[in-house]
């Protein structure tokens, strides 16, 4: 079987490094990977999904519709933004509440849809979701939000929607990130010790 | 290292980027010399190159002030025996091509690859949906096509060897979703390269004049037919049955995706030349094909062509069904084809009314928090006002086509500002305001600069300095001071260059000053003769990369609470994303403050403080 991750977030936020991260696990745990990395205007402040596949049937860089099995979002209106690769029986969403509003809403004055506004969106799109402060809880505990990423594919593994050997992500994780690896490692272990 | 994976020993497997894997298949060829300009969706490949070629020295690696040098410098690498690449985005095929057509006919001694990234749909492109499949055919320029990473470094590999074989440059083509797809990727063995070569002087080979003009062509053309029947084993038929489906790139792996059963897939590898025989063998007892391509029909032509001769009963569909605009993916595609094999198409109608139910803000690309542009925007809208012609550029500044600056009233290519200006002024009596960025002023500003001195219009122009070709990442040009390979250099000086033209109104002016920046608009603005303002501030991402190697620290400010509201109005005519707007009150979210100034200076007096840097990296900031 296939399995779909689709990352997303805001430029800026590591949704690239983090994808690295799940796309290095998975071959590693011996799976073949596709996916893909769509840079464009992202480190802009735009929007950036990126999809990893792994499996043996995954041949298109992209999730067709409606197949993702876990949404990622690091940004929650990004999360949301996403919903076209979502299918009820199928996609678990982990968001993090770390809200990164649009500049175009202080030129428009548009509000910027609260947590609960966002869920109702994901509800008929999610089989399960987890929203979890991750960039909070790491800029409290690491003076950085950067971290955030990390500790929610701690929490995505704890939660049981990433099928991916813990000791390959560990692995993959001091690859992919070498510098500020004991900071990073702590949050991944924060992930894993998450619980809503 | 950008990516040591892509370095890996020979068996190793690897997830890499489609770019990456086409610069890892190149090394993998003896690679001796590449350059190219850097364009999106293609950058990676020489960014991967550069970056390897900086740490290792073992070939040579520039970035070139444009893709027609970039390009020709390989030419004269693969005329000396050295193997070469560049890489352009489509448009970048469009400026090298004045010199690729000729190349086709002098051939080349060593194997030189031309990589062609096509940008379907438009995700880092502003100009057109362009198809390049179309150069190959009307250059004879033999064109390889891979369908996933693997392939982009395997047939980046093959394409040296048939351009070796054959003495010509080959074209590896590719679209957005290859060039940025990722996957596991099975490496190769590294040779030593040959980096140094000797041109070999050869009347016949090198003029392309006539009488040996028409030689040369019918030699191409002989070299094109038998590479048709040598190389067709790179196509390849999968599965049976009466319907067939030919596609190449990543459709076919979109079409592998759908699992379709009794199919006659037909994958196109070579689609240029396109073997008639592979064709023909395809349709053979086919009742019914569906060609698969993005953007124009090129191979569904080529097949209703084939299909005349040797199968005139087949019902072919192409273009008919499937979209011409835009890219493809697994359900555009499974939606057109459904309904010819007997398919029901998927029934999505409950999520899209679920999907019409999500309002959400969307989120423009903005200029970052202490662009330099915002400054030099701000600045002359102050002075000049919203009335002025302003012709755009290509580079980070066409963000400035949005609220609330609205300065890129028009933009075509590199380096367009200047001509199209120069028509505007010609006939009309508007003012003129051209914007164009330092490594677009090398590009291709510079002879729409000669052009305009010389015929006399007087726009004022403003070049955007910020040192380096931002937009891509962060490439020297020869106004930086640096090569690719890391070697300090002297920079070119724009301000002389332009002086050198015999423009007398030229200053260049620190971005960040406004009081200064905008006195020189008001007093270039008041002359009837063409000025030149070099508007010069680092990209502040790149500044803040230096800093933070240095040890240093970004200065950061923040917002008088007791003063926000009367700062709304300011902070809407800058749209700097630090800068918040909850209801009538502003605040700066520090941790996004790169510390540029710019409010600093044009908020009501006392509005703007500089906070002790250190106090700000301890605070805890809110959320939004």
């Amino acid at each position: 079987m296939t399995y779909n991750v689709l990352l997303t977030g805001v430029g800026g936020e590591g949704v690239l490094v983090t994808s690295v991260i799940v796309a290095r696990a998975a071959l590693l745990d011996g799976h073949e990977v596709r996916g893909t990395q769509l840079h464009g205007l992202a480190q802009r402040g735009g929007s950036i999904p990126t999809h990893v596949r792994f499996g043996r049937r995954a041949h298109s860089p992209l999730i067709p519709r409606a197949q993702a099995d876990l949404i990622l979002g690091l940004e929650p209106i990004e999360a949301a933004r996403v919903c076209y690769f979502a299918g009820k029986n199928r996609t678990s969403f982990i968001v993090d509440t770390y809200p990164i509003r649009p500049s175009s809403c202080n030129i428009t004055g548009e509000t910027y849809p609260s947590n609960e506004s966002v869920k109702r969106m994901l509800e008929p799109f999610a089989k399960k979701m987890v929203f979890v402060d991750a960039s909070n809880i790491c800029r409290e505990k690491f003076g950085n939000p950067i971290y955030g990423n990390v500790m929610a594919i701690g929490v995505a593994l704890s939660a049981g929607m990433l099928p991916i050997k813990k000791q390959s992500l560990i692995k993959a994780i001091k690859s992919t990130v070498p510098r500020g690896l004991e900071k990073n490692m702590a949050a991944f272990k924060m992930g894993l010790e998450f619980r809503e | 290292m950008e990516n040591p994976e892509v370095l890996g020993k020979a068996g190793k497997k690897v997830v890499i980027l489609g770019n990456e894997a086409i610069a890892r298949g190149a090394l993998e060829a003896g690679l001796g010399f590449s350059a190219c300009y850097p364009g999106t969706p293609s950058s990676e490949i020489g960014i991967t190159l550069a970056d390897i070629a900086k740490n290792t020295r073992k070939f040579y690696y520039e970035w070139s002030s444009n893709e027609k040098v970039a390009f020709e410098a390989c030419a004269g690498a693969a005329f000396s025996g050295v193997r070469s690449l560049t890489a352009v985005k489509h448009f970048g095929f469009n400026v090298a091509s004045d010199s690729v057509f000729p190349v086709v006919y002098t051939g080349v001694k060593a194997g030189m690859v031309f990589v062609v990234a096509d940008d379907p749909q438009g995700h880092s492109s502003a100009q057109s949906e362009q198809d390049s499949r179309f150069y190959s055919r009307m250059g004879m320029i033999p064109t390889l096509e891979p369908s996933n990473t693997q392939e982009c470094k395997d047939l980046t590999k093959k394409a040296f060897e048939i351009s070796e074989r054959f003495e010509l440059p080959v074209i590896l083509r590719t679209t957005t979703m290859v060039n940025h797809s990722t996957g596991s990727v099975k490496l190769g063995a590294i040779p030593k390269p040959k980096t140094k070569g000797r041109f070999v002087k050869d009347f016949e080979r090198y003029h392309s004049i006539k009488p040996i003009l028409q030689k040369m062509h019918c030699v191409v053309l002989g070299k094109i037919q038998k590479m048709e029947k040598q190389y067709a084993g790179l196509n390849c038929i999968e599965g049976t049955g009466k319907t067939g489906i030919i596609t190449s790139g990543v459709s076919y792996q979109y079409i592998r995706e759908l699992g379709l059963k009794n199919i006659r897939l037909a994958k196109l590898t070579m689609t240029y030349p396109i073997s008639r025989s592979f064709v023909s063998r395809f349709l053979k007892g086919l009742k019914t094909v569906i060609v698969v391509e993005e953007l124009e029909p090129i191979v569904e032509d080529f097949v209703r062509m084939v299909a005349k001769d040797v199968n005139p009963g087949v019902r072919i569909y192409g273009k008919d069904i499937l979209p011409r605009v835009g890219e493809f993916n697994c359900d555009i595609i499974m939606n057109a084809i459904a309904p010819v094999l007997g398919l029901r198409k998927p029934d999505f109608s409950a999520q899209d009314k679920w999907l019409k139910a999500i309002k959400i803000p969307v989120r423009k690309p903005v200029l970052c928090p202490g662009c330099p542009h915002r400054s030099t925007f701000y600045a002359v809208k102050k002075v000049l006002g919203a009335k002025p012609v302003f012709a755009g550029d290509i580079g980070c500044y066409v963000l400035g086509m949005f609220k609330p600056f609205e300065m890129q009233d028009f933009f075509l290519s590199m380096g367009a500002s200047m001509g199209v200006t120069h028509g505007i002024e010609k006939v009309s009596n508007q003012r003129t305001v051209i914007f164009i960025g330092d490594s677009t002023f090398f590009h291709a500003g510079m002879p729409g600069l000669a052009n305009l001195v010389y015929n006399d219009p007087k726009p004022l122009i403003v070049v955007m300095d910020n040192r380096i070709t931002a937009m891509t990442g962060h490439q020297p040009h020869p106004g930086t001071g640096i090569t690719a390979m890391g070697e300090k250099c002297k920079p070119i000086d724009i301000e002389a260059v332009v002086r050198s033209f015999g423009i007398k109104n030229v200053r260049t002016v620190n971005t960040y000053n406004q009081k200064e920046l905008q006195a020189t608009i008001k007093e270039f603005a008041g002359k009837d003769e063409i000025g030149v303002i070099i508007s010069r501030g680092m990209c502040r991402l790149l500044y803040r990369k230096l800093m933070k190697s240095q040890g240093r620290k970004l200065p950061k400010f923040r917002i008088n609470p007791a003063m926000s509201v009367r700062c709304a109005q300011h902070a809407k005519e800058i749209a700097c994303p630090a800068i918040q707007r909850e209801g009538s009150r502003v605040s700066i979210k520090e941790d996004m403050c790169w510390g540029c100034g710019l409010c600093a200076q044009i908020f009501p007096k006392g509005a703007v403080q500089p906070v002790a840097v250190g106090q700000a990296s301890a605070k805890k900031g809110g959320k939004k």
